[in-house]
């Protein structure tokens, strides 16, 4: 009789056990795929990427309150402004530039026109130089220039009979786009297979892309008058 | 044997009764250390018919086997290995067995 007893109380724990799991089991649990918790995962990783770069931003911007309350320390609060003047003018196109880059020079090509043919396919277009430009952009260009004239939030490429006008100026072809940035990615952008240089390439104007270490993109020349601009007054504590 | 679904009746009637509850998180580990407990009593069920049952060797089965299959499915996730299937493995198998057992012996009880 006591083996039978051991028995039953055991099997009683067993119960007590079982009744709790069920107990808490109960309701709001229910089985999740693997998938969905990878999912998850990924969504919770991006999100941490996310804010690792906002606590960048943070830190960065603590850093320049950091710059700032010493230079105003020590008294030269002028000059600090001025390279964060110059820093922002370098980013408006207001001074010229140097970095790795790439060279690309446009013309019309000089094969001969298939019989019936537009000619105004062999002819560079402003609608091609924007283009070329566009893509540069999205390789990462950081500053263009076309013929010597900065391209800035206001250039207008625009067409102008047999040329090309870019900041109010007239030029005629070679077109020669300069541009800083990573000089494989912007290379590609103009030679790779499906782009529109290459594409041009094969109708047959004249593509080139040269990258070169050392690339000089002038300043924006012109004076900017802005005549219906506000700027939207912010309150500081948002 | 009645005498185990008995008692696990019983403590099921008592679990559901009391007003205990214990985070959610144990609830694999509390899971896994119910299939050994399960698997003592059968095992106990099974030494009983065969007039081989130890109340020391039962007793220390039924709760080491819990701890550690509880605490194999606990290094488990630390680990980010699920280990505790290692444990739903060993214990499920020897529990058909020891289920086999007693429904052989039954049977030819019931034949006789």
């Amino acid at each position: 009789m006591g083996n039978k007893f051991y028995i039953f109380m055991m099997a009683c724990i067993v119960g007590l056990l079982m009744a709790f799991t069920l107990n808490n089991t109960s309701g709001e649990y229910r089985i999740v795929p693997f998938k969905v918790i990878n999912d998850y995962k990924k969504v919770i990783e991006k999100e941490q990427v996310e804010i690792q770069s906002i606590r960048n931003l943070l830190n960065e911007t603590n850093e320049k309150i950091e710059y700032f309350k010493g230079e105003q320390a020590e008294g030269n609060v002028g000059k600090a402004l001025k390279n964060e003047l110059d820093e922002y003018k370098a980013s408006a196109g207001l001074l010229a530039l140097e970095g790795p880059g790439v060279l690309v020079i446009l013309s019309d090509g000089d094969r001969e026109l298939i019989e019936g043919e537009d000619p105004n396919n062999l002819l560079v277009h402003d609608i091609d130089v924007l283009n070329i430009v566009n893509d540069l952009k999205i390789s990462g260009a950081e500053a263009i220039s076309l013929n010597g004239q900065r391209v800035v939030s206001i250039s207008e490429i625009n067409c102008a009979g047999p040329t090309i006008k870019i900041n109010d100026r007239v030029y005629s072809q070679p077109y020669i786009i300069k541009a800083i940035g990573n000089p494989d990615y912007l290379q590609a952008a103009i030679k790779a297979p499906g782009t529109y240089g290459n594409l041009l390439k094969q109708v047959g104007l004249f593509v080139e892309a040269n990258t070169s270490v050392s690339i000089t993109v002038p300043a924006y020349e012109e004076q900017i008058e802005y005549k219906y601009l506000k700027v939207i007054e912010r309150s500081e504590k948002p | 044997m009645i005498i185990a679904l008995i008692g696990i009746i019983v403590g099921l009637g008592i679990g559901f009764y009391l007003p205990i509850t214990f985070p959610a998180q144990y609830s694999l580990y509390l899971s896994i250390s119910i299939i050994a407990a399960f698997d003592s009593i059968f095992g106990a069920v099974r030494a009983n018919l065969e007039n081989k049952f130890d109340t020391v060797i039962f007793t220390t089965g039924f709760f080491g086997n819990a701890f550690l299959a509880g605490m194999l499915a606990y290094i488990g996730d630390q680990l980010g290995v699920p280990l505790y299937y290692a444990a739903i493995v060993a214990f499920g198998v020897r529990l058909f067995e020891n289920f086999a057992y007693i429904r052989r012996y039954f049977i030819s009880k019931l034949r006789e």
